[in-house]
């Protein structure tokens, strides 16, 4: 989800992720935001993003995010697995009994 | 590959710990700051906004926990954290930490070095040759497991009838006469292969080596390589060296080269200074045939194993040659096959004599090491013991099990390892006191053993089993601890710990039996000294000089022999003198040869053997040796008398029932002889030694082209005669040297040279050991005393008198400790009569030794039970 909000909407700092994921879920998805940082961390840290100190909107420091190379080959890579496994799901979803006759 | 940047980073994060909190610091504070403006613009009060930001964000603590758990490695931190804590630990009970340190420095020390003498024999047999373990002995092997060597005819046929072997050089030592006239120097080289440098794949300090054209056609190209110490001694390491001329057995050479540093020809441990293309033989050895009769084996073979081949192929291949060459020359290869040999189970040499040896000193001295691990558990056992309440704080404030163990692990880890580099230090200065051993018997040895990276792994890996092995007890014992107990019961009635019972047990028996392997050493050692050799040494100068570049044949030896012992006798202070093939209590033994006797049918499979040495007349007598019956040999130009032999009294008792011994006939593979006369027994080759039987034969029936001479001087003062003797062989051929001159007590202190270095060991390690087995005890005892303070004071407050109390003290602690010495008692008996079957138990040492670890445990026991006595009672119930 953050390697898509980055890709979508470009270098973000930590609340605009955050931000970003609440309106898309429409707040179903209303976790702690902190919990954002250590994942961020990780990503960062396995380097499917980088990030900077930068001024926010409103003239804040803030530091922002963006998406590397290496985390758009991550985003491509997990978008098709996601894909298949939604798309296998909901063969099953799908799926009758008299199909299976 | 993500996963391993992402530990990459987590590494470096722990190094860079302050910045990386100030970042997420002010970047939770930007988000609080962003949500909370947003929050006020949807109305809210700023202190309401600032708190549901807050809501919002979650639990911050708990959230920086996990950031710094995904951010670094808490394995890594925990891990420093305990070394840092260690660190403190040990530095708060330096003279502990300074014992145990240096008692495994020391049993670490001596392990590494008796290991880089075994690591140097078995794994780098060629100093300066790389990958020598690629090169394998080629030796030919006869019916009865003699090791001939091979002829030069022989090795140009085996270099390619052995595809498995890349490569095959052949070589032999020799003892060259270098320089001019009347000041020759005897000097030891080795006749090479053409591809000897280039097969080893040495490149040479200067100048160039043997070429293989060089070696081809005899007595072509007069050229010499020199060792690199050779070069520094003779010729002052100056570059010029390189085409200077070298006399050689009245050749002149010249130098075309200087060997690497570290190579010392392969004959190791025997140095070697000089080498010589092969061909040059009949040339610098007086027309000797080697070069092309198939009966000379002369030269020793080192075959290059072909990479991926193996030495089962290699000894295929070998076994069909050697069977070809015995078909095709029947009269010189018939009953001759052969046996491809890794280096360390060399038939010649002193490797095989060093290597069992030094096995046996590693055992005694590991189960040394796991006695100072014992030691140190135990120490640290009872240390560990007053750290209960610490450890049970850990407890109670959270800390898991795991981290208890890892905490006292690291703190013993750090003390092992400190241990284990300070003992390769000592290494480094034991390997170092080796190298400068003398000359042995008549060669130059050179013990190449060095700490290199090997030994170094094997240091830390002992270091780190010591470790472990001293850890196991106190971690045990303080990870089952239980927070509650340890808080409350701080220090009345103490748990009966039996693993520290046990483990002193342990110590203790593991202590005994390395005292008595190390006094059953020294006690042997000593007695070397003392007991009689049933020979006279004092007064007896002793001198080799060789024939053998000289090519002689045995009339001309024997009159070389009788003419220098004509000249030696008119000295005016020789008593008496006499030449000898072999001198007794030589490190290289004397060797025994097979025969039969008359009037003896042996009934068991094999051959008699009996120690044979060959003498002049007049041997007896410089030797102080009475013959019980019978005369002295015949002399030497007597051409009448049959081939004449004297046994010694062990012969006739064992052979031939001390029947009629007088006129019986001895048979040899080198003839027949007649018995003459029976000698009084007398040490061979060991003091101690169980009789051994023996022959003389005479130097007039067997002559040799290398002898010892003896001198027995007049005034005692033998060390005087050694010019006047030189002198004599000088007029007899000024060519010749004299070489390894030393008076009789001289050689057998030499040839105690390899033994007195594990006496020395043990003199020093015994009562080392015994003291830090004493320590131990005592830290041990008084800290189940002090822990006992309140209980003893109850006692003698109730009328116990401070004598019964020590009494019982010392009575509970000596259990154990009896327990312990008994069953190591009963292990080095079983050990001793198992490694050397057939000698008398020495009891003194069975008997001293453990009386004597009983007293210093109990004094050890004592000391401590004695001031618990002294207590107060009053004090001692007030106490705490």
């Amino acid at each position: 989800m953050v390697l898509k909000t980055l890709d979508v909407l470009g270098p973000l700092h930590g609340y605009g992720i955050a931000r970003r994921i609440e309106q898309i879920s429409g707040d179903l998805l209303a976790v702690n935001q902190g919990t954002l940082y250590p994942v961020l961390l990780k990503l960062e840290q396995e380097g499917a993003i980088a990030s900077e100190w930068g001024a926010s909107e409103n003239n804040r420091r803030a530091r922002f995010y963006r998406l590397t190379k290496e985390g758009r080959r991550q985003l491509r890579v997990e978008t098709q697995d996601w894909r298949q496994t939604t798309a296998i799901i909901a063969r099953f979803f799908k799926a009758k009994a008299e199909d299976l006759s | 590959m993500r996963a391993l940047r992402r530990f990459f980073t987590r590494l470096f994060n722990v190094a860079a710990r302050q910045s990386q909190e100030e970042r997420l610091r002010e970047e939770i504070e930007q988000h609080v700051a962003l949500q909370t403006d947003e929050n006020l613009r949807a109305g809210l009060s700023p202190v309401e906004a600032r708190r549901q930001a807050m809501l919002k964000f979650g639990g911050v603590e708990a959230m920086k926990q996990d950031y710094r758990a995904e951010r670094g490695l808490l394995f890594i931190e925990n891990l420093l954290g305990d070394l840092r804590n260690a660190g403190r630990s040990i530095s708060r009970m330096p003279g502990l930490a300074a014992v145990i340190i240096a008692s495994l420095a020391i049993g670490i020390g001596v392990n590494t070095t008796i290991f880089s003498w075994i690591q140097m024999i078995l794994f780098e047999p060629l100093p300066a040759v790389s990958g020598a373990a690629n090169f394998l002995l080629v030796e030919p092997r006869t019916e009865t497991g003699g090791y001939p060597g091979a002829s030069w005819l022989e090795y140009r046929d085996l270099r390619t009838q052995v595809p498995a072997l890349r490569d095959v050089v052949a070589s032999q030592m020799v003892a060259f006469n270098v320089g001019e006239r009347g000041q020759t120097e005897r000097t030891h080289g080795q006749l090479v292969s053409g591809n000897y440098f280039s097969a080893l794949g040495l490149k040479p300090a200067i100048g160039r080596f043997i070429r293989p054209e060089e070696a081809e056609r005899p007595g072509t190209e007069p050229v010499v390589v020199i060792s690199y110490d050779y070069w520094h001694t003779r010729f002052r390491g100056v570059p010029g060296a390189v085409g200077q001329k070298l006399r050689v057995n009245e050749r002149e050479l010249i130098v075309i080269g200087v060997a690497p540093r570290e190579f010392q020809g392969t004959m190791v441990p025997l140095k070697v200074e000089l080498w010589v293309p092969a061909t040059m033989t009949p040339a610098l050895l007086g027309g000797a045939r080697d070069l092309e009769d198939r009966g000379v084996r002369a030269f020793s073979l080192i075959g290059l194993l072909r990479p991926g081949a193996t030495r089962e192929e290699a000894q295929t291949e070998f076994s069909r040659a050697m069977a070809q060459l015995a078909r095709d020359y029947p009269q010189a290869s018939a009953g001759i096959g052969g046996e491809i040999l890794p280096f360390w189970s060399a038939p010649r040499g002193p490797q095989r004599l060093l290597i069992s040896g030094l096995a046996i000193l590693q055992g005694v001295m590991l189960l040394l090491l796991l006695a100072v691990c014992g030691n140190t558990a135990n120490l640290m056992l009872a240390r560990g013991s007053t750290r209960q309440r610490e450890m049970a704080v850990r407890v109670a404030l959270g800390a898991s099990r795991w981290r208890i163990v890892s905490l006292v692990l690291s703190e013993n880890m750090l003390l092992a390892f400190l241990g284990a580099g300070l003992g390769a230090t000592f290494a480094v200065w034991g390997t170092t006191a080796l190298r400068v051993a003398p000359m042995i018997g008549a060669f130059p040895i050179l013990f190449p053993a060095r700490v290199d990276e090997f030994t170094l792994a094997f240091a830390m890996l002992l270091g780190a089993a010591c470790g472990l092995i001293f850890s196991a007890a106190p971690a045990l014992h303080l990870a089952r601890l239980d927070p509650q107990d340890g808080l409350r019961s701080s220090s009345n009635t103490p748990p009966r710990s039996r693993a520290r019972k046990v483990l002193m047990g342990v110590e203790v028996g593991l202590a005994m039996v390395v005292l008595i392997a190390a006094a059953l050493f020294l006690q042997s050692f000593h007695s070397a000294r003392q007991t009689d050799p049933r020979f006279q040494p004092e007064g007896v100068l002793l001198a080799a000089y060789d024939l053998s570049g000289r090519n002689p044949d045995e009339a001309s030896e024997r009159e070389f022999a009788a003419r220098l012992l004509e000249g030696l006798r008119s000295l005016p202070d020789v008593e008496a003198a006499a030449i000898a093939t072999n001198v007794p209590l030589d490190l290289h033994g004397i060797p025994a040869r097979p025969f039969t006797v008359q009037g003896r049918v042996r009934t068991e499979e094999g051959q008699d053997r009996a120690i044979s040495n060959k003498v002049t007349p007049g041997y007896f007598k410089v030797m102080g040796i009475p013959l019980v019956e019978g005369n002295d040999f015949a002399g030497m130009h007597d051409k009448a008398a049959p081939p004449q032999a004297i046994v010694n009294e062990e012969f006739v008792r064992r052979y031939l029932n001390a029947a009629d011994v007088m006129g019986r006939r001895i048979q040899t593979p080198a003839g027949s002889f007649t018995i003459i006369g029976v000698a009084r027994n007398s040490v061979y080759n060991a003091f101690g030694e169980p009789a051994q039987p023996a022959i003389y034969f005479s130097y007039r029936d067997l002559p040799a082209d290398q002898g010892e001479i003896h001198l027995r001087t007049r005034s005692g003062n033998e060390t005087g005669l050694a010019s006047e003797a030189r002198a004599v062989l000088r007029d007899l051929d000024p060519m010749l040297a004299l070489y390894d001159v030393r008076t009789f007590p001289q050689h057998i202190e030499r040839n105690l040279y390899l033994r007195r270095i594990p006496a020395r060991m043990f003199a020093v390690l015994g009562p080392l050991l015994l003291g830090l087995a004493a320590v131990g005890i005592y830290a041990v005892v008084s800290y189940a005393v002090a822990r006992r303070t309140r209980e003893i004071g109850l006692r003698l407050a109730f009328g116990a008198t401070s004598g019964r109390v020590v009494l019982q003290i010392i009575r509970e602690n000596l259990g154990p400790i009896a327990w312990g010495t008994a069953i190591g008692w009963v292990l080095s008996l079983v050990i001793s009569i198992r490694t050397i079957p057939k000698s008398p138990v020495n009891l003194s040492v069975f008997i001293g030794v453990p009386a004597m670890l009983l007293g210093v445990a109990t004094l050890a026991c004592w000391i401590p039970a004695r001031r618990a006595s002294r207590i107060d009672p009053m004090a001692a119930l007030r106490h705490e």
